[in-house]
This record gives C-alpha cells, sequence and structure tokens, in this order.
C-alpha cells in the first residue's frame, strides 16, 4: 500500500476542526503542510507530504531487505560514502523470521537539518540556527497533553497481549558488525512512580528473545524511574515509542529537567497537545501516544541483569558488552500497516537529532547570562554532542566564561566549548578554527575543568562517570587594539559582479571544495 | 567510557569489548560473543586485553 492511499484513511482521524481549535503556543514560525495539512500528527502524512512537496529527500527501496543482516546498514552506509543523506523508505523489509513484513521501515528520517525544519512545521531554508531558536522558544510553552478513547486512537488499531506478543513479526535493524542482535533504538518512555510525570529517552534495546529485549540506560533520568522502582522491588512499566512523527522525536530529545514532563515538553515542541490513550497493560495508570505508529508495553523486573552489547553508539564507537536490565513485552499496538522507524547511530541521522534540541536549551540558558549571545552549534565532529561553538556580540571582557559556563552547566553532554566573536559562524566549523587559530593564546584563552560529569559512551573518558571540560575563548578583546580582518571592498563587489565574467554554466562546471561550504 | 577488556570467542575467535567492572573475572554472567553467539567465562578466552 502506498503512502498516498493511506493518506486518506488516516487523516481521519482527527478533523482539522479540531485542530484549528488547539493552541499553538504563540508559535511565529511560518509553518509547512508538511506539519498541518492533514491535521494528524502522524509518520504517514508526514512521508506523504515530503514525498509531494520534496521528492528528492525520499529513496524508496522496494526490493525486499533484510534488516537483520545488516542489509539496511549497508544501504545507509554506501548512501552515506556517496555523501547522501536521503529518508528511506523501505517498502519491503524482512521480519526477524525471514519473512517480508507488512509494515515498512523508515530510516535516515533525521540525517539533514532540513527534514528536521520540515518536521517542526518550518522552512528548509530555517534549517540553521533558526531552527534551534525556533526550538528554543517552544521550549517555554509546554502543551499539557489531552486524553482520548482507545477507540479513536489509531495507535489501537491492531493490538497484541501476553503471548500473542512476538517480537520475530517485526523488521528490526542490526547496524553495526559488534552488534550482537538487532536492536530498536527509539524512545522507552517511563513515568515517575511518586511525581506522575512521563520520561521520553533514546535508548537502545536489545532484541533477546520474541518477548524480551535488554535496555541500555546512562545514569539519567529514565534511569532514575527505573532505580525507584528496583529499590521499591516493583517491575518498572515502560512504553517503547518505535515510531511516530518526527516532531514528536526532537521533542524527545530536550534537556529539560528532570521533573519535567515531557508529554508536555513534547506538545509544545510539536505545537500542538500531544494525544494520548490508556495504555493496554496499565491502563489509565500509564498513558500512551494515541497517533504513533507503533508502540511496544513491558516491563522492567527489579533485580533481573543480563549481558547486553557491544552496541555500535552515537559516538561513533562501540559501547562495550555490559551487565543490563531487561524488559519483558506485555504488549505491542499499532497502526494497520504501521511503520517501523529507527536512527542510524553513529552517524548523521542519529547526531543532528541529538544536537538540535540542545542548541536551542544552551542558546536560551546562556541569553540568561550573556544576552548578546547569537547562536549556538553542536557540530558533527562531535557527534553534535560533544563540541559546542557559542557566538556572543562580547561587550565586556569576562563574558566568554560565562557563556561557556552556562553551557556545561546545561548540557552535561559538552565537553568542549570554543566561543567566538559575533563575526564568526558557529555553524561553519572552518570559521570557528579559524579563530581558534588567530584569536587565542592557550595560556590566556585554554581553561580546563577537571572531574565535572561527562558521558559514559565517551571512549577517551578514564572514569566512569567524570569527564574534563575544554573552555577555549576565541573571542578578540574588548578594549584593546586587535588586527582587523582583511577585507575586499563591499563597494567592489557591488560594482564588479561576478555574472559580467563568468556565465552560469562556467560556474556550475568549476569544482565546488566542501570544505568551503557550511559545515552543518 | 569505563574501563574495557577485548576478549577473543573461544569458538569463532571474534573479537569483542566488554565492561572491565562488571564482567572481567565474573562468573555470574557468561560473555554473549555478538558474531558466534557462544556463551562463554573470560577465563575460557583463548586472549584477554585488559
Amino acid at each position: 500500500m502506498d503512502v498516498d492511499s493511506q493518506r486518506a484513511e488516516w487523516q481521519t482521524a482527527i478533523s482539522p476542526s479540531e485542530v484549528e481549535k488547539m493552541p499553538t503556543a504563540g508559535l511565529t514560525e511560518k509553518r509547512s503542510e508538511a506539519h498541518t495539512e492533514a491535521g494528524e500528527l502522524s509518520l504517514r502524512n508526514f512521508l506523504s507530504q515530503l514525498e509531494k512537496e520534496h521528492p528528492a529527500e525520499v529513496l524508496r527501496i522496494s526490493r525486499p531487505v533484510d534488516p537483520a543482516q545488516y542489509e539496511v546498514a549497508a544501504i545507509l552506509k554506501h548512501l552515506e560514502n556517496c555523501g547522501k543523506f536521503p529518508l528511506v523508505y523501505f517498502e519491503q523489509p524482512k521480519d526477524l523470521r525471514g519473512q517480508i513484513s507488512p509494515h515498512p521501515l523508515v530510516s535516515n528520517l533525521f540525517a539533514s537539518r532540513e527534514r528536521c525544519a520540515l518536521a517542526l512545521g518550518m522552512a528548509v531554508e530555517q534549517s540553521g540556527m533558526e531552527l534551534s531558536l525556533g526550538y528554543a522558544r517552544r521550549l517555554k510553552n509546554p502543551l499539557a497533553p489531552v486524553r482520548i478513547a482507545p477507540a479513536d486512537a489509531p495507535v489501537k488499531q491492531v493490538v497484541a497481549r501476553g503471548a500473542e506478543c512476538d517480537l520475530r513479526n517485526y523488521p528490526i535493524v542490526r547496524h553495526h558488525e559488534m552488534d550482537p542482535a538487532p536492536y530498536i533504538d527509539m524512545t522507552p518512555v517511563m513515568k515517575h512512580p511518586d511525581a506522575g510525570f512521563y520520561n521520553v529517552a533514546f535508548l537502545r534495546n536489545m532484541y533477546k528473545g520474541p518477548q524480551r529485549l535488554g535496555i541500555h540506560m546512562s545514569p539519567r533520568h529514565n534511569w532514575q524511574i527505573f532505580r525507584l522502582h528496583e529499590t521499591r522491588n516493583l517491575p518498572t512499566p515502560v512504553a517503547i515509542v518505535v515510531s511516530h512523527h518526527p516532531a514528536f522525536y526532537l521533542g524527545a530529545l530536550n534537556v529539560e529537567p528532570f521533573g519535567s514532563d515531557d508529554y508536555a515538553v513534547i506538545g509544545g515542541i510539536v505545537g500542538r497537545p500531544l494525544r494520548l490513550v490508556p495504555s493496554e497493560t496499565w491502563g489509565e495508570q500509564f498513558w500512551v501516544p494515541a497517533d504513533a505508529d507503533f508502540i511496544l508495553e513491558g516491563e522492567i523486573p527489579p533485580g533481573v541483569r543480563e549481558v547486553e552489547g557491544p552496541f555500535g553508539e552515537f559516538t561513533g564507537y562501540y559501547g562495550p558488552q555490559r551487565v543490563r536490565p531487561v524488559i519483558d513485552i506485555k504488549a505491542v499496538t499499532h497502526r494497520r500497516n504501521g511503520f517501523v522507524q529507527h536512527s542510524f547511530v553513529g552517524h548523521r541521522d542519529n547526531w543532528f537529532l541529538g544536537g538540535i534540541p540542545k542548541e536551542g536549551t544552551v542558546f536560551n540558558v546562556v541569553k540568561g547570562i550573556v544576552p548578546s549571545v547569537k547562536a549556538v552549534h553542536f557540530a558533527q565532529s562531535g557527534s553534535c554532542r560533544f563540541n559546542c561553538y557559542i557566538s556572543i556580540d562580547k561587550k565586556v571582557n569576562g563574558e566568554t566564561k560565562q557563556a561557556a559556563l552556562a553551557a556545561f552547566g546545561a548540557v552535561d553532554f559538552i565537553k568542549n566549548v570554543i566561543v567566538v566573536d559575533a563575526d564568526i559562524d558557529p555553524f561553519n566549523e572552518q570559521e570557528v578554527m579559524f579563530a581558534v587559530a588567530t584569536r587565542t593564546q592557550a595560556r590566556e584563552s585554554v581553561d580546563i575543568i577537571k572531574n565535572v560529569k561527562g558521558n559514559t559512551l565517551d571512549p577517551s573518558q578514564q572514569d566512569d562517570i567524570m569527564t574534563d571540560k575544554l573552555l577555549i575563548d576565541a573571542t578578540m578583546p574588548v578594549g584593546k587594539p586587535f588586527s582587523a580582518r582583511v577585507q575586499v571592498p563591499a563597494a567592489a563587489l557591488q560594482k564588479f559582479p561576478l555574472e559580467q565574467y563568468v556565465s552560469a554554466s562556467q560556474l556550475d562546471s568549476i569544482a565546488t571544495f566542501l570544505d568551503s561550504r557550511r559545515s552543518v | 567510557m569505563a574501563r574495557i577488556f577485548y576478549v577473543t570467542c573461544p569458538g569463532c575467535t571474534g573479537r569483542f569489548s566488554c565492561h572491565y567492572e562488571e564482567l572481567r573475572h565474573n562468573k555470574q554472567y557468561p560473555l554473549l560473543c555478538p558474531y558466534c553467539g557462544k556463551r562463554f567465562l573470560d577465563e575460557e578466552s583463548p586472549k584477554v586485553e585488559e
């Protein structure tokens, strides 16, 4: 079944008039049809609009592929080697039994900032800092979710419970050579047992059997919720949102403080309240996203551990085999022919997704301390986590360190901060390095902060928790003469336009050096 | 990252990384070879790099 023929069926789940009544949090960004036309926040509507309006962004592969045998990963890697990063729509993936699955597989959705902008209803031209700033504005306007009945929830179109559940029925991707099994690498949702808020996080889930997954948690928010349950000898309810509209996942990667309700935060990022429905396993004690394509419900039994991993991680390195909790699957719910998604971890698909929300968060925090902040960029060179470039229009000396320290405090992933002046584009890593080369003296410009919380997956980190942070002030001093950058006179550029000397076809035939392009 | 060690599978000779604190000399949790699925204790490995 193609997307267009599916579309009419899915559009009926929520009427346009209902959507009109929903608050939009005062958003000012231009909304693309990819977000609003069909009304329903669904992956299939997004794909349909993307294929219609930006067909070059989508690559359909119709021949059968076997995700568990690295076939999907190989195709994505070949494309990456060619410098191509389309969303890849596998029409006939095989399930874990080797049979053609009725569930299409979507890969690489987040491998371009342009598609991330479209997912948030913004224009492709806004995919640079505007995208992150738009995200930052929306973070300030969480929207409480709305609750609907199961009969109205698309994700309840097909329900399997207990012994009916069998993970072998679905296409699950094995990514890298040292991964011991296919992995689901999307977003488990957990609920705080006392405060009642929900936390959504990207975590890896290793296939272990028809009704069992492994789960790796760093000591962050979901881990805290799990530990609370386990210390009380209680199973931890978990709902894995395997497939949903991309805005849901961009929202899920917010770095709001522990205690924020992620369903409300995600609603703010999406620009409309999430619709929730009671889970199959815990009823109204645990609500799940009604418009998802695919959800797995399960419980983490207390005190149970098994080996898990290695797993190719976002850093581009393997995380080692460890002893980790497991999830016993209790129910599977999905749309008819629901999509399965995965993130190509350790590659662009996984990097931008993590970087954009953090850019917005850091911008908001720094803005409160250094109002002249212009832009924040998490560069690909640091897996969009470790290297953070901040540009400020410095008014007084000392603001640089204020900005850097605020960033370190806001996002513990950050390992290296380089602060540059407003004339440097932090989205262009070559310019950032130009500033480092020409505006720093190591003894004055570099600070190292030892023993700060880092990320357990950083392969250079010697301690399980702590790391060292590097701060580089690559700004020019205030109140002291500093050499000016060379400039061809603006008047000359205007007086002698290139078109007078070089035709468009000649220009097109000249090689473009990749390192001169924006390094997003 | 925490300390790791590399172990060689006694079945297929595949080499993979493990968390040192959690899995080195741990008889409770046999290692799982990601290449052939064999389960074994690290002391059964023909080569451990630590």
